[in-house]
């Protein structure tokens, strides 16, 4: 009796000190990099225990990257896929892992598969540009991600807008993650232009004007020198609309 | 009463100096403290295999890294050993003859080794902060130079994450008293000890990756939500980098949680070993 009392107690302890680890866990998880089942798939066998276990996880993910530019020159689509994402999984908020991974396969990887299937003259045009859409696309879910883990990072979402833009032609597409780069913390100056040309070039002229002239008036006007570059692409839009006087933005005293 | 509680500090005392002095002698102890120093040490040599993180980031990740896995193996090896070593040498027999009971023996033998493992840890960290001091000084210099904003460092940082990972080995090494306790052989007890540790670290991934999972029937999810209760979570004590590059990033009390919860888990875990070693012939 005694004997089963002392069992129960000790695992009633363990229970207890488990219940006080888990609670401490939950105040400790923010300051660990998220990994779930989807970021962790991809990189088993790739001899990454060590840095999931704790520690070394930079170094190892730099070491992982290295090892995927082995695979990058060899054009091993399959293992430099797999430890890029590793290297991304391993270090989820550097933004270069994710950046290079996104371009890796939205601009590369299509070109490694038309050579294997017999290069540019035996892949018709269709096939190829099937092809550079399906990896674009493939390289701008890697730059969601990425977005995610790095709470928006601008540089990414810019180059998820210049891989619609490139890759898919669709410039509404490019549009809406240069605009979601206009909205971060440290949006780059030219975040705004490029998502106002995007829109315009979509074929959306007015409501890329009224978003670009919103934006200026906001917040371009009030910085530095009050971004005259911008001003001047305003001034070319409000040509091409053929706007009245009295609806484009009042001369500006040291315009030009 | 009173009396006897300081007699039995002293005997437990007394173990303990006995332990922690074999402990340091030992030339295993002087040959991981010295590579792990070196490995601090030259992590700012190895900066420029860093790709897109902070210098500072991979200079703190790779000492981090040499001191949690260094400093694991050190725990296992040791802990295992100073107990074996007693038992096979025939001086427990010696040792337990006199009015030492074996919950004194237990609680000196883990004193004196976790005075060894603070002893690797800050010393470890100690150098690690004064690297990343140094390199934090020239990144600050250049930085003003070039009119970036200067990379952060806490050294109070630092010093947290030393005494989380101080707790952290505190529980490895109370583990593998509990399983040394019942082993028949030092073999099995590294084994199995490295693989408690192992499941330690990794049991996280299982909250995160399986528990997540809807697709999971309710019985597998029930036993894996009681694992991961009685295995203990040792990735609680690895926020080296945040503590000491980010700490905004650090949950207000996560520390002191922390902490709490190590001691909790060093309490139990001897209390286990002490049931464990009481019926254990000799």
């Amino acid at each position: 009796m005694v004997r089963w009392l002392t069992v129960l107690l000790v695992a009633s302890a363990i229970f207890v000190a488990g219940c006080f680890a888990e609670n401490s866990w939950r105040l400790v998880r923010t300051s660990i990099p998220e990994m779930g089942r989807k970021q962790i798939e991809p990189t088993l066998g790739q001899g990454v225990l060590l840095g999931i276990l704790g520690g070394l996880r930079t170094v190892i993910a730099d070491g992982t990257w290295l090892r995927s530019y082995v695979a990058w020159e060899k054009r091993d689509r399959a293992a430099c896929e797999g430890l890029m994402r590793t290297a991304c999984a391993l270090d989820p908020r550097a933004r270069y892992f994710w950046e290079n991974t996104g371009y890796v396969m939205g601009y590369d990887m299509a070109h490694w598969e038309i050579r294997r299937r017999g290069g540019y003259a035996k892949v018709s045009q269709e096939i190829q540009d099937g092809l550079f859409k399906s990896y674009a696309r493939k390289g701008l879910e890697i730059f969601e991600d990425g977005a995610k883990h790095t709470g928006g990072n601008p540089g990414i979402l810019i180059s998820a807008g210049q891989m619609a833009e490139i890759k898919l032609k669709d410039n509404l597409l490019a549009a809406s993650y240069y605009k979601r780069a206009t909205e971060s913390a440290n949006a780059p100056w030219f975040s705004y232009f490029l998502c106002a040309r995007s829109l315009w070039e979509g074929g959306q002229k007015k409501e890329s004007y009224a978003w670009y002239r919103k934006q200026w008036l906001e917040k371009l006007k009030g910085v530095g020198d009050s971004s005259p570059d911008d001003l001047e692409h305003l001034r070319y839009m409000e040509a091409e609309l053929s706007l009245p006087v009295l609806q484009r933005i009042p001369r500006q005293t040291w315009e030009k | 009463m009173r009396n006897l509680i300081k007699q039995s500090l002293r005997r437990t005392a007394w173990i303990a100096r006995i332990t922690f002095l074999e402990a340091i002698r030992q030339r295993f102890f002087a040959f991981l403290i010295l590579l792990s120093a070196a490995l601090v040490v030259s992590s700012v040599s190895f900066r420029f295999l860093d790709f897109g993180h902070g210098e500072l980031k991979f200079v703190a990740d790779f000492g981090f890294g040499g001191v949690f896995f260094f400093g694991s193996i050190l725990t296992l090896v040791m802990t295992a050993q100073l107990f074996f070593a007693e038992i096979e040498n025939r001086t427990a027999l010696t040792l337990l003859a006199k009015p030492v009971s074996r919950w004194e023996f237990l609680a000196g033998k883990f004193t004196g080794v976790w005075a060894v493992l603070g002893i690797f840890i800050f010393t470890l960290t100690f150098i690690l902060g004064l690297v990343m001091w140094g390199r934090h000084q020239e990144l600050v210099a250049l930085a003003e130079a070039a009119g970036r904003v200067p990379p952060d460092l806490s050294i109070s940082g630092v010093a947290a994450y030393a005494l989380l990972q101080w707790l952290r080995l505190g529980v490895i090494a109370a583990m593998v008293l509990a399983i040394s306790s019942v082993a028949r052989s030092f073999l099995f007890a590294i084994v199995v000890g490295a693989m408690a540790v192992l499941a330690g670290q990794l049991q996280w991934i299982a909250q995160e990756t399986l528990l997540k999972d809807k697709d999971l029937g309710v019985v597998y999810q029930s036993f894996l939500w009681l694992i991961t209760r009685v295995i203990p979570n040792l990735q609680q004590f690895n926020i080296g980098d945040a503590l000491a590059l980010d700490v905004s990033s650090v949950t207000n009390g996560a520390v002191w949680a922390a902490s709490l919860s190590g001691c909790i888990y060093i309490i139990v875990l001897l209390v286990l070993a002490g049931l464990g070693f009481r019926r254990r012939e000799i």
